[in-house]
């Protein structure tokens, strides 16, 4: 398949038709159930986040002359390296950080940065160039890749009520859901209960098929989550807020050996143009908290070791804090990858270069797609030439 | 095939479907006096109410306001914006020019655009309605000097120093001729063409000479001193340009499954008429084949096609607009914020798990006032934390069916009102009768509500 083949089949070309082939074209061996499989978990930061005060380069001058105001002080920033620290609203994963748990990537992104969170979250879910339009997800064409014929609709889970591009394929997608017991009853409204129990779902069009499938599909699907979430309750505190209950329904169903390989969880307001200092530290809290208490119930039911969860935005902001207390969009950023068996543990690369800017903003130094290579092929067992389109030097991180 | 089955599927893909009292109407008139209808109120739109609103709010505005009120503008910007997209959902549901709303629909998706300065999107709108059923190479001219296209591809930034390409490209690839039809030198060579193609902050094209390429440039095998304009005319003299288009015009108003033959009859049209969008449109519309029971059903409505039909066949009364957005938002399609340059990606691709018990359901939280309960995605400028979406006020005026069937036996009923309501026939008609209220008004509402939430009627 050439990359103009590609591109047709992952929607470039708008209202393009599927070809069935293509999805043929590719098996694998292995059956896709998850039990005892590995987890990959997504959790995306909305909104930019500032990755210059997460991972503070605390030795840098240039640094705290571009932010006389927001830089934060050496003394508050907790240590990780000589030069690197966490902002202080993560001490909850320093712990994490000093185990070898965690691998942070510098001065990822992609070239020819675009600053409007749209396109830029639109580049990161489909993994198109950034002058190129995708309208399936990469996670979307994994499924449109690996589930020929057996996967679960809930195969990737989104905890949401409406599904991102980066889980909707060209032919299969993902599964949305934030409560299960809210879900299970949309699904047991009377009468679609009806039609889905008793109802003739064949038809001359096959969309209407399609529709009875999903609708059936969607009532067996949530009826499982539920089912699945009541059988184990987790002993873990989770702080109290979206956030923290998204992961911890996530733990409770990898505990119940639920068939999902696929998390995808959001957390936003990181659009931090003003007032960034108590926001941005506050959002990082329930991060870190949160991600902290997932890790220590995954460990404490020894799931620890087959999960990897990567954290991404859509951008980094500027080097130079702006006049209203906060920063505006940039574009490299860095990226967290957290779980029992990484390669590389600790920083993956240098810190991100503050005196090669371009226009005031950092370069990227590391394409975000070679990290999907790796994930893809290493963690997913995927054929990431089909799901990329392209063929991407994968870091070595798992 | 019933001749009335055939004027509903005219008035399905050309407008957003008929209420009863429409369908009498026109159940005996034949297709072509049907179609000549439609053309003719399709010259004739009523002006959208929010119009003076959007007016009166930017008239003292020349220039993006500054730090202090860039909040507050930014914030009524948005709500104007919501209100000409509800304001548009209202006339394609209600008004008397439902085949230039249902063109307009379609331009909007083709040129898709983001923007929230409510100026601009009524501008462009504007353009859109002028031009839907006009000469393509009008429309182009229009959109290429729109005041949001502009800034939404970046021409804003198009100079002869530092070229922007964001534009060019989108031009060839998806508003005329489609990939593998340019080269990147092409992509280059129109970029520059374009350099110096701007709007001012009213939205009004500007010409700026001095940031304007007037060296010689070479497009698409042709050499001269090309303006815009130049090059979309080169790009036009290409058929592969109309039949760009005829694929996308057959896969949106007759099957989403692209039949070649059907699509280079369409194109061949276009391209003699010298790209008259309404000649293409009669053509499709008379053609025999356009009725053809495989392509009757066989679309799945988009989320605003799907509220446009409820708003009008239910007579709806939508007493906070803010609802409407709202299932636009869930179901996947906010006019004037398509999720990127490539617009919507219709049919199937409107369909998950959420989004699919979300069309279901709703005949019930309609009919039934029911609680939505239903976690939004934040923005992701936003601040804000995600809220749960609760209340839809509307009330629906049934009067209309409880008169015409309500003496009918419930199985007659059921059979009748599935004839109206459903494009794809449905095997499921004995389910619409079980367990049915007493009273004659509560039955008819009762099967309504069934055929609404069956997948059946998803479809157009």
């Amino acid at each position: 398949m050439n990359r103009r083949d590609f591109l047709g089949k992952a929607g470039l070309i708008s209202g393009s038709l599927m070809i069935p082939s293509f999805l043929k074209a590719t098996t694998f061996g292995k059956g896709l159930s998850t039990r005892g499989g590995k987890n990959l978990v997504i959790i995306q930061l909305s909104g930019g986040n500032d990755g210059l005060n997460t991972i503070i380069p605390f030795r840098n001058d240039i640094y705290y002359q571009n932010r006389p105001y927001l830089g934060i002080p050496k003394n508050e920033v907790l240590g990780l390296t000589d030069e690197l620290g966490f902002n202080p609203a993560m001490q909850s994963l320093m712990d994490v950080f000093g185990n070898g748990e965690m691998s942070i990537v510098n001065s990822v992104g992609y070239p020819n940065p675009d600053r409007s969170h749209f396109r830029s979250m639109d580049i990161w879910h489909t993994a198109s160039d950034s002058n190129e339009y995708l309208t399936s997800g990469w996670l979307g064409r994994y499924l449109d890749a690996s589930c020929t014929n057996a996967c679960l609709p809930y195969h990737a889970l989104e905890m949401d009520d409406t599904l991102s591009l980066a889980l909707k394929g060209a032919e299969k997608t993902g599964f949305a859901a934030s409560e299960f017991s809210r879900l299970r009853k949309t699904t047991h409204h009377p009468f679609l209960k009806a039609i889905g129990d008793h109802g003739d779902h064949d038809h001359d069009h096959e969309s209407v098929a399609y529709l009875y499938k999903t609708m059936v599909d969607t009532q067996s699907s949530a009826d499982y989550l539920y089912e699945k979430s009541k059988t184990h309750k987790s002993s873990v505190t989770y702080p109290n807020n979206a956030f923290g209950k998204d992961l911890k329904q996530i733990a409770e169903l990898m505990t119940s050996d639920a068939d999902v390989k696929i998390y995808y969880v959001s957390l936003s307001g990181f659009d931090t143009h003003a007032g960034q200092k108590n926001t941005q530290g506050r959002l990082l809290k329930n991060y870190a908290d949160g991600v902290a208490a997932f890790i220590k119930d995954l460990k404490q039911n020894g799931l620890f070791d087959d999960t990897l969860i990567m954290t991404f935005s859509e951008f980094g902001r500027r080097v130079k804090q702006n006049a209203g207390g906060g920063t505006d969009h940039g574009t490299a950023n860095n990226l967290y990858l957290m779980g029992g068996q990484l390669r590389k543990p600790g920083f993956y690369n240098d810190a991100p270069d503050l005196m090669d800017l371009e226009n005031g903003d950092l370069k990227y130094k590391i394409d975000f797609r070679r990290i999907y290579q790796n994930l893809l092929t290493d963690w997913l067992d995927a054929d990431a030439r089909t799901v990329l389109g392209q063929k991407f030097e994968s870091l070595s991180l798992v | 095939m019933e001749h009335s089955r055939k004027i509903k599927h005219l008035y399905h893909r050309a407008g957003f479907g008929l209420t009863i009292a429409e369908e009498k109407r026109l159940k005996n008139k034949s297709i072509t006096k049907a179609v000549e209808e439609l053309f003719r109120d399709a010259g004739k739109p009523s002006a959208f109410s929010s119009n003076d609103k959007v007016d009166s709010y930017y008239a003292d505005k020349t220039k993006r306001p500054g730090k202090s009120e860039k909040q507050e503008f930014k914030m009524q910007s948005r709500k104007l914006t919501a209100l000409i997209g509800t304001d548009w959902v209202q006339r394609m549901a209600l008004g008397d020019s439902p085949l230039l709303d249902r063109m307009m629909l379609f331009w909007h998706g083709h040129f898709a655009c983001r923007t929230i300065l409510a100026h601009l999107v009524k501008k462009q709108l504007n353009a859109l309605e002028k031009n839907a059923l006009g000469n393509f190479r009008d429309l182009l001219m229009a959109i290429a000097k729109d005041g949001s296209m502009i800034r939404y591809l970046n021409n804003q930034q198009n100079n002869k120093r530092t070229p922007n390409e964001n534009f060019a490209r989108e031009l060839m690839e998806l508003f005329t001729i489609g990939r593998g039809n340019y080269t990147e030198g092409d992509v280059k060579e129109a970029a520059r063409a374009f350099t110096g193609w701007k709007s001012d902050f009213q939205g009004n094209f500007k010409f700026t000479k001095h940031q304007h390429d007037y060296g010689s440039k070479t497009f698409m095998g042709k050499t001269g001193n090309f303006d815009g304009t130049d090059i979309i005319d080169i790009i036009l003299e290409k058929r592969e340009t109309s039949e760009f288009i005829a694929g996308k015009v057959y896969r949106y108003f007759v099957n989403p499954k692209e039949d070649q033959g059907r699509v280079k009859e369409i194109a061949k049209v276009f391209y003699d008429s010298g790209y008259d969008i309404a000649k293409m449109m009669r053509h499709i519309f008379t053609a025999d084949w356009f009725y053809d029971e495989r392509n009757i059903g066989a679309k799945i409505k988009s989320p605003v096609e799907l509220m446009a039909g409820l708003v009008k066949t239910l007579h709806l009364d939508v007493k906070n607009p803010q609802g409407i957005l709202f299932f636009q938002k869930a179901l996947g399609q906010t006019l004037f914020n398509p999720p990127n340059v490539a617009g919507w990606r219709g049919d199937r691709a409107w369909i998950d798990n959420s989004t699919l018990m979300m069309r279901l359901n709703l005949p019930t939280y309609i009919l039934s006032s029911a609680q939505v309960n239903m976690r939004g995605k934040t923005e992701l400028e936003s601040s804000g934390r995600k809220k749960l979406f609760q209340k839809l006020q509307v009330t629906a005026d049934l009067s209309a069916y409880q008169k015409e069937f309500g003496a009918d036996s419930p199985k007659e009923m059921a059979r009748q009102l599935s004839d109206f309501f459903l494009q794809a026939k449905t095997k499921n008609t004995a389910l619409l009768t079980v367990k049915l209220p007493s009273s004659g008004a509560d039955q008819t509402k009762t099967i309504i509500q069934r055929i609404l939430s069956l997948p059946e009627y998803q479809m157009c």
